[in-house]
């Protein structure tokens, strides 16, 4: 079997990861927005886009510190939030593990939901992939330029927009445009509404618990139904 | 501590541990499978916490700061969420409910 060069891998990846640029844009746009109008300065908020490079848990970072929480309670958010990373990172493992350190620590980094979806596809395709990480190479970069110039486009647009359009909201919007799809079997509902249930009615928790303790419960709840579906 | 140094300060730790998170299953470090309890579990991670989030943003009232099931949000959200059900597409969904969120606050 042929394998294809590292550069027509790397453009495969890069034409594969555009489409999605459709969802990431207005997220970034957001994000740059709500980091500002959080008291984040400018920096602050476009340096996240690369320091962290998770968008859900950069959202959830500005919006629980606009909220005056606790750096433990915000850092322990971000990190539940992206524990997912770990199961992209089981799934691409056996592709990756012979690769150079400098290689598995690029390719770690841009490992991201969008990303890993598109890339696990091709790697899945061929079982010997000899040169599938350039397409990973490709893909992250791609993405990984995307977030950043729409992020640092919300930054500048945040001032100019007015009050009314209400661009808060767009969170939760584009939220609501990544679960519903993702509910497929009922124990996936039941840990998105048993979540939201927490979220609501725990509010006055201490110290902005509730996020923690609603996606602590989401988890429990969504993962044991499954469980005892799967005994049924 | 000081507000910006600490922004840095968590923004850095909780980068670290995002990469750390990523990189974990192909650091060299790690040579076992995850448990499949573990791994069922992560699964419901982006779930239940975008839930929370959706669910504090739509359903507390930006006024009152208590719970609402009826506002101009939670309207705008239902029809979000049938919209995202059906399209499964963030761009259509998020003019659905800031366009309807829009109409209701400016319109009436």
């Amino acid at each position: 079997m042929t394998h294809p060069s590292p550069k027509s891998e790397f453009i495969q990846g890069i034409m594969d990861q555009l489409p999605l640029q459709l969802g990431v844009v207005p997220f970034g746009l957001v994000f740059g927005v709500l980091g500002m109008a959080s008291g984040l300065s400018a920096w602050q908020t476009i340096l996240m886009s690369s320091v962290i490079f998770g968008g859900a848990s950069q959202v959830v970072f500005a919006q629980l510190w606009m909220a005056g929480a606790a750096p433990i309670i915000v850092g322990s958010s971000v990190a539940v939030l992206n524990l997912r990373h770990v199961l992209y990172s089981v799934a691409v493992a056996k592709y990756l593990r012979l690769l150079s350190l400098r290689w598995r620590i690029l390719l770690g980094y841009l490992l991201t939901d969008e990303a890993f979806a598109i890339s696990i596809k091709r790697f899945e395709h061929d079982p010997t992939p000899r040169n599938a990480h350039y397409h990973l190479l490709g893909s992250g970069v791609t993405l990984w330029a995307f977030w950043q110039l729409s992020t640092i486009a919300g930054v500048v647009l945040g001032a100019t927009l007015p009050a009314h359009l209400n661009l808060d909201f767009a969170i939760p919007m584009t939220f609501i445009a990544i679960v519903l799809p993702s509910l497929r079997h009922v124990p996936h509902v039941l840990a998105a509404v048993s979540s939201g249930l927490v979220a609501v009615f725990g509010q006055s928790l201490p110290y902005n618990l509730w996020i923690i303790a609603a996606a602590i419960t989401g988890i429990v709840i969504g993962a044991q139904a499954e469980k005892w579906k799967a005994q049924q | 501590m000081e507000g910006a140094t600490m922004i840095w300060a968590i923004m850095i730790v909780t980068g670290f541990a995002t990469f750390l998170m990523r990189f974990s299953m192909f650091s060299g470090l790690i040579h076992r499978a995850l448990p499949p309890a573990l791994d069922r579990y992560l699964t419901y991670v982006p779930i239940a916490v975008l839930s929370a989030i959706i669910a504090a943003s739509v359903f507390i009232s930006h006024e009152t700061q208590m719970p609402t099931i009826w506002n101009t949000r939670v309207l705008a959200a239902v029809l979000a969420m049938a919209v995202a059900f059906r399209t499964k597409s963030v761009i259509a969904t998020l003019i659905a409910g800031l366009g309807v969120l829009w109409v209701l606050e400016n319109l009436f």
